[in-house]
C-alpha cells in the first residue's frame, strides 16, 4: 500500500537547511492499522504531510498503491489526495459556517458527486458515526467527540484507501477518545488502511503496529506485534 | 456542481460579513447608478428629439428676414421677404411638404375692461402642417378666411405647467408667473365673441389649447413663443401693417417655414430655395436660412458630451468599487487561510479555490449592481425632473447590462487575490492560526 524509500525532507533554515526527514524507509500493507509515535519535532507531521500528498519530499521515493508520488505535480497530487486519502485532524478542521452534513459533503463536492447521492452518502456516514440526529447542526454546536466523529465521516466520504489521522484524540478527553478509537478499530476491521500519529501510548496500543520516529528516522522496535 | 457550491459558500460569507460586504459593494452601486442615469438621460433626450423631429418634420428650415439693411451693406434693391417669395417657392417646388409663410406683429388687445398687448401671427393653411401640438376648440382659420382677409382670429391659450403647484424650477416660475392674458383667458371663454385689436374688430372662431410647457413635444425648440392671436396672413397684412417702418412693403412677411418632407432632398432643396430667393431679391442677401437639423444636431452633441462625462464618472466609481472588492477579497482570503488549507486537504484543486473567491467577488459585484439599479431608479424618480418619463425611456436590457458590468468588475478585480489564494501552500495554510 505504502512504500517509502530513503525519504528526505529539508527546510530552508536561517543558517543551514533543517533536515526534518533523513532517509526514512518503511512499508505499510493494505489493511494495516499503524501508529506513528515520537517526540515533538521529530518529523512526524512532515511525514504525514508527505504521505497525504500535501507536501513533497526533497528526495527519496514514495509509492502509494504502486504509483510513484514523489515527482507528481500539484494537480495530480490533488486528484490522488481526493480519491485515495482521507484526513482526520487534531483540531477537527470543520468549517463552522456549514452544517455537519455539508461538512461531510465537502470532499464529494470536489469529487463532482451530484447533489442527491452526495447528501445520501453523507447521511449514511453520519449514521455510521452515530450522529444522524445532529446532521443539520453547526460544528460549533457539537461537542469535541462529536466534532471528531464528523471529521472521520468527512474523511471517509470519497471511500479512500488510506486514512491519515494526526493526533485525532489530542483534543479529546479519555472517554470520547475511547469512542473515536473504537470507530478507528471498526474501520480497520472493514479493511481500511489506517495511519495514526499520536503521543499517547494508550492510543498506540490499539494499533497493529507502532513506528517510532526519532530525529527524522524510524527507531526502535518495528514490525507487527 | 462545484460552481453552485461556491456560489452558496460565497453567499453565506457575504451574509456573515454584512458591513464589510456593504461597504465594498456600495461604490459599485454608485457607479451603476450613474451609468443607469446616463442611459436614461441619453435615451430620454433621444426620444425627445425623435418626437420633435416627427412633429416638426424631417427636413425643416426657417427662412428669416434680415432687418438691418445698412449693416449688411444692402442698397434697397430688394423688397425683403414677401408672401410672393413663399408662393414662388411653393410653385417651383411642389414636392416640398410645407411652405408656411408667417408674419408677426403686436396688437393692443381689448375685450370689455381687459386690455393687454398681444403677439399676432399671420399664417396660411400650410402653417398647420407641422408643429401642431394643440387641442382645437371651435374651428381653425380656413382658406376662405385667407382669400377674403376675413376679420377672424384664433386665440392661443397658454398651457402652463402640467402641475401648477409643483413647478419644476425657478426660471419656469420667473417667466411664467404673472401672465395677465393667461389668467384672463382661463376666466373668459372667448369662443364666438368679438374682440378688439388695434381698433379692429375680430371674431374669435377657435381656441388653440397649448400643451403644458413641460410636456410640450416641441421641446422648447419650436416657435411657440408669442402669437397669442393667430389670424389669416392677409388679414394681418391688410389691417395690422404698421406704416411707420423705414420702408413699407404691404405684403412683407417675417419668416417662411419649410419642411422638405424628407432628409434626402434637404440640401438640394436648400440650394434651390437660396437661388430662387437670390434672384427674386436681386442678389441682396437680406434673408437667412436657418437649418433646424443643425440645431438639433448641436443639442445632441452637447448631450453626448454630457453623457460621456457622466459615464466616465460612473466608470471611475465602478473602478474604485472594484478596488474595494479587491481589498475585501484579500481580507476574506487572509481570514480564511486555514479554510483554504482544509479545502485543499479534502481534495480541492487550485482552480476550485480560485473559482470560489472569484464567484464570491462576482456575487458582491452583482449585489452592488442590484443596489445600484435601485439607487439609480430612486434617484431618477425623486431627484430628477421628468424622472418617471426618463425611467420609462430605459430599455429592458439596460438592467442586465449594468448587472453584467458590475459582475465583470467583481470578476476582474478578484482574479489577482484569488490567484494568490490558489497558490497558497496547503501545509502552510493548514498550520495557519
Amino acid at each position: 500500500m505504502i512504500e517509502i524509500h530513503e525519504l528526505h525532507k529539508e527546510y530552508a533554515g536561517a543558517e543551514k537547511p533543517y533536515l526534518a526527514l533523513r532517509g526514512m524507509s518503511f512499508t505499510i500493507k493494505r489493511g494495516e492499522f499503524c501508529a506513528i509515535m515520537g517526540p515533538s519535532g521529530c518529523g512526524k507531521s512532515t511525514l504525514l504531510n508527505i504521505l497525504g500528498l500535501l507536501d513533497h519530499p526533497s528526495s527519496g521515493d514514495y509509492r502509494l498503491e504502486g504509483v510513484s508520488c514523489a515527482e507528481l505535480g500539484d494537480a495530480e497530487r490533488t486528484r490522488l489526495r481526493r480519491e485515495k486519502i482521507g484526513f482526520v485532524f487534531q483540531s477537527f478542521n470543520l468549517l463552522p459556517r456549514l452544517s455537519a452534513l455539508d461538512n461531510v459533503c465537502l470532499p464529494m463536492v470536489y469529487a463532482d458527486v451530484a447533489r442527491a447521492p452526495r447528501r445520501e452518502r453523507a447521511a449514511e456516514l453520519l449514521e455510521r458515526v452515530g450522529l444522524s440526529s445532529k446532521a443539520a447542526q453547526s460544528p460549533l454546536q457539537l461537542s469535541g467527540g462529536e466534532r471528531q466523529r464528523v471529521g472521520i465521516a468527512r474523511a471517509l466520504a470519497n471511500r479512500p484507501a488510506l486514512l491519515l489521522a494526526d493526533e485525532p484524540t489530542g483534543n479529546l478527553d479519555s472517554r470520547t477518545s475511547g469512542e473515536v478509537l473504537e470507530l478507528f478499530e471498526s474501520l480497520s476491521k472493514d479493511g481500511m488502511t489506517l495511519l495514526l500519529v499520536t503521543h499517547d501510548p494508550v492510543v498506540a496500543k490499539r494499533a497493529h503496529r507502532v513506528l517510532h520516529v526519532q530525529d527524522g528516522l524510524i527507531a526502535g522496535p518495528e514490525g507487527p506485534r | 456542481m462545484r460552481i453552485g457550491e461556491a456560489a452558496r459558500t460565497g453567499f453565506l460569507e457575504i451574509l456573515c460579513h454584512k458591513m464589510r460586504s456593504f461597504l465594498s459593494f456600495s461604490s459599485v452601486a454608485f457607479g451603476v447608478a450613474a451609468i443607469l442615469y446616463t442611459f436614461a438621460q441619453v435615451n430620454h433626450t433621444y426620444e425627445g428629439v425623435q418626437k420633435k423631429t416627427a412633429l416638426s418634420g424631417p427636413g425643416r428650415m426657417e427662412i428669416h428676414q434680415k432687418y438691418s439693411r445698412k449693416q449688411n451693406n444692402l442698397h434697397g434693391l430688394s423688397r425683403g421677404l414677401t408672401l410672393g417669395d413663399a408662393e414662388a417657392i411653393r410653385k417651383n417646388m411642389p414636392e416640398l411638404y410645407m411652405v408656411a409663410p408667417t408674419r408677426s406683429g403686436y396688437g393692443n388687445f381689448n375685450y370689455g375692461a381687459f386690455k393687454t398687448d398681444l403677439g399676432l401671427r399671420g399664417i396660411t393653411l400650410e402653417w398647420t402642417k407641422r408643429d401642431w401640438a394643440y387641442t382645437l376648440r371651435g374651428r381653425f382659420i380656413n382658406q376662405q378666411d385667407i382669400d377674403q382677409a376675413a376679420r377672424v382670429c384664433v386665440v392661443t391659450e397658454p398651457g402652463g405647467w402640467s402641475d401648477e403647484n409643483k413647478r419644476p424650477s425657478w426660471w419656469g416660475r420667473w417667466y411664467n408667473d404673472v401672465d395677465d392674458f393667461k389668467s384672463f383667458i382661463k376666466r373668459t371663454d372667448l369662443l364666438g365673441r368679438t374682440v378688439r385689436v388695434n381698433n379692429q374688430l375680430l371674431t374669435v372662431v377657435g381656441i388653440l389649447q397649448e400643451p403644458p410647457i413641460d410636456k410640450d413635444p416641441r421641446g422648447g425648440w419650436g416657435s411657440s413663443q408669442g402669437g397669442e392671436l393667430t389670424v389669416p396672413i392677409t388679414t394681418l397684412q391688410r389691417y395690422f401693417s404698421s406704416d411707420s417702418g423705414d420702408r413699407y412693403v404691404p405684403e412683407s412677411i417675417n419668416n417662411i417655414s419649410v419642411d422638405t418632407g424628407s432628409e434626402k432632398i434637404f440640401l438640394a432643396a436648400k440650394h434651390r430655395i437660396e437661388n430662387l430667393l437670390d434672384s427674386r431679391h436681386r442678389g441682396e442677401k437680406d434673408f437667412e436660412i436657418e437649418d433646424l437639423q443643425e440645431e438639433i444636431e448641436k443639442k445632441l452633441q452637447v448631450m453626448r458630451k454630457n453623457a460621456i462625462a457622466v459615464l466616465s464618472i460612473g466608470l471611475v466609481a465602478i473602478l474604485s468599487g472594484g478596488i474595494g472588492i479587491m481589498n475585501v477579497t484579500l481580507a476574506t482570503i487572509f481570514s480564511r487561510i486555514r479554510e483554504i488549507g482544509i479545502r485543499r486537504a479534502l481534495g480541492a484543486t487550485r482552480f476550485d479555490i480560485l473559482v470560489q473567491f472569484v464567484i464570491e467577488a462576482m456575487l458582491l459585484g452583482t449585489c452592488g449592481g442590484v443596489a445600484g439599479i435601485g439607487l439609480g431608479l430612486a434617484g431618477l424618480r425623486y431627484l430628477v425632473e421628468d424622472g418617471t418619463e426618463k425611467i420609462q425611456s430605459l430599455h429592458w436590457w439596460h438592467f442586465p447590462a449594468t448587472l453584467a458590468i458590475s459582475a465583470a468588475v467583481g470578476f476582474l478585480f478578484s482574479l489577482y487575490p484569488a490567484h494568490t489564494a490558489a497558490r497558497l501552500d496547503p501545509v502552510e495554510a493548514l498550520r495557519y492560526e
